[in-house]
């Protein structure tokens, strides 16, 4: 297998950003320019916008923890695939295996879930 | 299709890591579903029945090692004398910490905080030091790491290695953010540890990348043959020794890269502390050890003046810093620094000689810091631990027995004999002027006597300056610390005086299977 | 002759060009063409003629819309993050275009003499693809939202993470199982594994069913579908943009065709997955049952091409339907469904099928596998029985508006004042004469 098979995704990404690119930068000198100051303003459905500090501010901690929670699983995921790929090859070895590995995770889980952390109010 | 070939594995001599790994899991789910008053005893008796298994069969194991059956799961993981050794120490060392982990009786809800993420000095913060129970997340915690230490000072290839590593570490970043007093101090601890410590862990792992850049195998077996033959770029095995060293040195905390220490000694809750100091040390060292005699065991010219270099350093930074400092806490930080230097040198004397001397080091160190934690986690009034150098002004008219104490720890890391202290200080010079390193030895022996001056000084402070307002009470300890001090204190005499039997098992163990 | 791994990688260039345009243009075509039929199948449902003035059917009714946003004014606010702003909406397009690559339309065809699959191409982890280019396109929209420098979109661009990730994890565990069963992660393959059927008597009628995974794995199936609408951010799972909260979401200060991309990517995305679930679960190319009793050409040539589209359609009329007849969830319960259902339901019947294909190749006696069904019985009762904390017990309602302080709802005080908006009196105080 040789890699000339994936030449062809980059092709198709490079015509894909060329057409991204160009619409984006063709957009301010297509439309027409009436300027108003209230226009630039952020939008917050008609009242005066609420100041932001630079950098968007400080947000619940909960989205980092489902941040966190996705990494732990999509690592799973990744041991995952390649196991199941070769599921036929690796016999009961490998089925107790997955089993201990996902019993591993699933402690995390519980705990996570006991604790509350996929409570979302 | 194919079945596939396993690979195959010893699981008895396993069992150590994985009897501490099964514990660890049981305490999560522990955590998720029992109680929260009933989770700290319950806690406790599992990790040390955990440990207790896990002592067994290593002690088991080590009456059947034998070189050709060392090497187990699939090549990554050897079981000699020396990982076996080092195994025992850091469960023992490992036991006695989580003792001080456990106490609830000098502090309403123990030495941790239940919530870490509250924000400091809300109400809710207030709220939580003084009325709520402590998590007890931290037994599992501790055993993570201490099942990474086991497989860290065991590893048989560069990868392994780094798993280990990060296995070992991540749970002490948390563990350092945990403190119920002073959450500043321990937030900033953990987070300066964190960073430092993902600094130090891309250096290993660059390093592990250039040396399979130049051995094309990152088990040391191969890497030791690849560098006897000589051929293939040398530079790149150079390049990445350099950079795994700096990993490693990170963690024994060696100077230049020491300058975490204080900061997280002084932050991190005292018994986790106590448990970095001693356990994290010792698998430092072994991994360290493992490195550098077993897989650039040819390299020995070329290495040796730069860590003679550090460990000359390390000596003289810690020593000298050691006596500008006013924080108890702080001050062991940086008398550790100075140790791991000695131990430097003895790492550098190489040959057997200099490695029982390294064995006996760790674990006589070790008990002896461990002590001195626990000792530093009975003074205390109303803020908690008082460690600032002055409050502890008099505490020999207040409390003899513990002022008493304290003193012979300081003189055991003086290096004053009848002391551990002496005994393995004496051991490793020893080593270093048979290995020709006499001029590392005279460093050693002029920073020892500037390090004997902070030390003393304590020592004055204490029993010659009359007790104040100011001066804390010494809290009566329950057991758990009492035992934790009581073994510490009296390993510190035992080695000392009789330090026959722990050299012996230093001197059998000192030789690693390759 | 079906195509494998083996036979990509060998085209010309000008074949590549050919394919990576024609893929292009598909996409395109069916992002226009699949917004004319979402508003007509909703307008349809709610007994209404929909878009009727472009074109037969008003089916240039998207083109003309497409166009308009071009002409229109491209605002970039004040307070957003240049580079950032620019770079978002190209983001979210290269993605979804590109996750596109690896979806098979069809065996072997000959395209002026030259025989090549239909296919842009394909890789041993072609599925790997699609996922990888959902989850890059999740930076599209969060920085996005972070850089348009205003509350909504920061919002929503959060939710929108934060819901795309946990439903991607739903997702790639829910295609486990199709690659246990084909035992490979490329697409060709995967749709050649699902070609062979089984045998079935009904009703005295002798004929063959298609191997497709949706018949044998039904549950993955089904976590697969939910997760993809939660994946595209489609009702009812559009919480990124719920317009009674969000106004846009994310894209609320895009304007013009920087507005227009994210809207074609996010059509895009649903194509798709749409494509996806035809490919792995749905017999991909392939025409299904009756078709095939007309002969072997319906597999053959251009044909499938046809097939591939009218199940895709289907796919899409699926969401439309789901979006015409479903309201929008509460965040909490979506997270939770996500979270708390989907997740440890795939992991489960990802063990149930381990389990049960490894009885199957070590060919177990009879009592062993009693042994196991039962263990895993006994376990899968263990944790859906397990006791939970008891919900606090609900006081009937006069109890409880009891409980509430002098003044809640439903009793406004009776001296209640409503503070005058800090506007209001910054434009009365300018007003007011100088002393």
């Amino acid at each position: 297998m040789s890699l000339s098979a994936y030449v062809p995704i980059v092709w198709l990404l490079a015509l894909a950003a060329a057409f991204g690119l160009f619409s984006v930068g063709i957009a301010p000198f297509v439309g027409p320019r009436r300027f108003n100051r209230a226009k630039l303003e952020a939008y917050e459905c008609g009242i005066e916008p609420t100041p932001q500090p630079i950098g968007g501010g400080r947000f619940p901690v909960k989205f980092y923890l489902t941040a966190m929670l996705f990494i732990i699983f999509d690592i799973e995921i990744i041991f995952l695939y390649p196991w199941a790929v070769s599921f036929d090859m690796l016999g009961v070895f490998g089925f107790f295996e997955m089993v201990i590995f996902i019993i591993t995770v699933a402690i995390a889980y519980a705990y996570v879930w006991r604790r509350g952390g996929l409570e979302w109010d | 299709m194919d079945k596939l070939k396993l690979p195959d594995m010893d699981y008895v001599a396993l069992l150590p890591m994985l009897a501490l790994f099964v514990a660890a899991c049981l305490g999560v789910i522990i955590e998720a579903l029992v109680p929260r008053r009933f989770r700290n005893i319950i806690q406790l008796v599992l990790s040390i029945v955990a440990l207790a298994v896990a002592m067994f069969f290593v002690v088991k194991q080590s009456g059947e090692v034998v070189a050709s059956k060392a090497l187990t799961a699939g090549g990554a993981i050897m079981i000699d004398h020396a990982a076996l050794f080092l195994q025992g120490a850091l469960i023992v060392l490992g036991f006695v910490a989580l003792l001080l982990f456990g106490e609830r009786s000098l502090e309403f809800g123990g030495p941790f905080v239940a919530q870490a993420a509250v924000t400091v000095g809300s109400e809710r913060d207030r709220e939580q030091t003084g009325r709520e129970l402590g998590s007890t997340e931290t037994f599992p915690l501790a055993l993570f790491s201490l099942s990474g230490m086991l497989l860290f000072v065991s590893a048989n290839d560069l990868l392994t290695m780094f798993v280990a590593l990060e296995v070992f570490s991540l749970p002490l970043y948390l563990l350092c953010a945990l403190a119920r007093r002073k959450r500043l101090l321990s937030q900033e601890s953990a987070l300066k540890y964190f960073l430092l410590g993902a600094y130090a862990s891309a250096f290993f792992l660059f390093g592990v990348a250039m040396v399979y850049g130049f051995a094309k195998a990152v088990d040391f077996k191969a890497i030791h043959a690849e560098a006897l033959l000589g051929e293939g770029n040398s530079l790149l095995l150079i390049i990445g020794l350099a950079l795994l060293a700096i990993g490693l040195l990170f963690k024994v905390a060696a100077a230049p890269f020491h300058v975490w220490t204080p900061d997280v000694y002084q932050g991190a809750p005292t018994p986790v502390t106590a448990f970095m100091a001693s356990c994290t040390k010792v698998a430092a060292f072994g991994g360290l050890l493992r490195v550098l005699y077993v897989g650039f065991d040819g390299l020995g010219w070329q290495f040796t003046p730069v860590l003679g270099a550090i460990a000359a350093l390390t000596v003289l930074v810690g020593s000298i810093l050691a006596v500008t400092q006013t924080d108890l806490k702080r001050l062991l930080a940086y008398s550790s620094v100075a140790n791991a230097g000695y131990i430097l040198i003895g790492v550098i004397a190489g040959q057997q000689l200099g490695l029982t001397s390294v064995l006996f080091y760790l674990v006589a160190y070790g008990f002896t810091v461990i002590a001195a934690f626990a000792l530093i986690s009975l003074v205390r009034d109303a803020d908690g631990e008082a460690t600032h150098l002055s409050r502890w002004a008099g505490l020999g008219a207040r409390s003899p027995l513990y002022a008493g104490i304290f003193t012979f720890i300081l003189l055991a890391f003086a290096g004053i004999p009848l002391t551990s202290g002496f005994i393995a200080k004496l051991s490793v010079f020893g080593a270093a002027i048979d290995g020709g390193q006499t001029w590392l030895v005279i460093i050693g022996v002029i920073t020892s006597i500037i390090l004997a001056f902070p030390y003393l000084r304590v020592v004055v402070m204490m029993w010659l300056s009359e007790p104040g307002e100011s001066t804390p009470s010494v809290s009566i300890p329950g057991g758990l610390t009492s035992t934790a001090l009581g073994i510490g204190t009296l390993a510190t005499l035992v080695f000392g005086v009789v330090p026959g039997p722990l050299l012996d098992l230093a001197e059998k163990a000192s030789s690693f299977v390759r | 002759m079906n195509p494998t791994l083996a036979d990509f990688g060998h085209d010309n260039g000008w074949i590549v060009a050919l394919k990576v345009v024609g893929v292009f243009v598909f996409l395109v075509v069916m992002t226009l063409f699949t917004i004319w039929y979402e508003r007509k199948v909703v307008a349809r449902m709610q007994v209404r003629p929909g878009p009727n003035r472009h074109g037969p059917f008003g089916l240039l009714q998207s083109l003309a819309d497409g166009l308009k946003l071009a002409f229109k004014e491209d605002i970039m606010p004040l307070k957003a993050d240049r580079v950032v702003f620019f770079l978002a909406p190209v983001i979210s397009t290269v993605c979804a275009f590109t996750a596109f690559a690896i979806i098979p339309f069809g065996p072997f065809v000959s395209i002026f003499g030259q025989k090549t699959p239909l296919q842009l191409t394909d890789i041993p982890v072609a599925v790997l693809l699609v996922l990888a280019c959902s989850g890059l396109g999740i930076y599209g929209i969060v920085l996005s939202g972070w850089a348009s420098g205003s509350t909504y979109p920061l919002l929503g661009g959060l939710r929108s993470s934060a819901q795309m990730i946990s439903y991607e994890v739903a997702m790639g565990l829910s295609i486990v199982a199709v690659f246990m069963m084909a035992g490979t992660m490329s697409t060709s393959e995967i749709v050649n594994a699902q070609a062979k059927g089984g045998q079935g008597e009904l009703f005295g009628f002798e004929f063959t069913y298609p191997g497709w995974y949706v018949l044998l794995l039904l549950p993955s199936f089904v976590i697969y579908a939910i997760s993809a609408v939660g994946e595209t951010n489609r009702a009812p799972f559009d919480l990124p943009e719920a317009e009674s909260e969000l106004v846009g979401g994310f894209h609320t200060e895009y304007s013009s065709l920087k507005f227009a991309l994210f809207f074609l990517a996010e059509y895009i995305n649903m194509v798709t997955v749409s494509a996806l679930a035809t490919t792995l679960f749905l017999g991909g190319w392939r025409a299904p049952w009756p078709i095939t009793q007309l002969g072997p050409w319906v597999n053959q040539g251009w044909w499938p091409l046809l097939w591939f589209t009218i199940k895709l359609l289907i796919l899409l009329f699926v969401f439309v339907w789901l979006r015409g007849t479903l309201p929008r969830l509460r965040y909490d319960q979506f997270m939770r469904f996500g979270w708390k259902v989907l997740i440890p339901a795939s992991l489960i019947w990802i063990l149930a099928l381990a389990g049960f294909k490894t009885m199957n190749n070590e060919n177990l006696p009879g009592w062993q596998r009693g042994l196991w069904i039962g263990g895993f019985a006994v376990i899968l009762l263990a944790i859906l029985l397990w006791p939970r904390k008891r919900p606090a017990p609900k006081l009937p309602l006069e109890e409880e508006v009891a409980q509430r302080p002098e003044g809640s709802f439903p009793l406004p005080p009776i001296d209640l004042q409503v503070p005058v908006s800090p506007r209001a009196k910054r434009i009365t105080a300018d007003r007011e004469p100088v002393q």
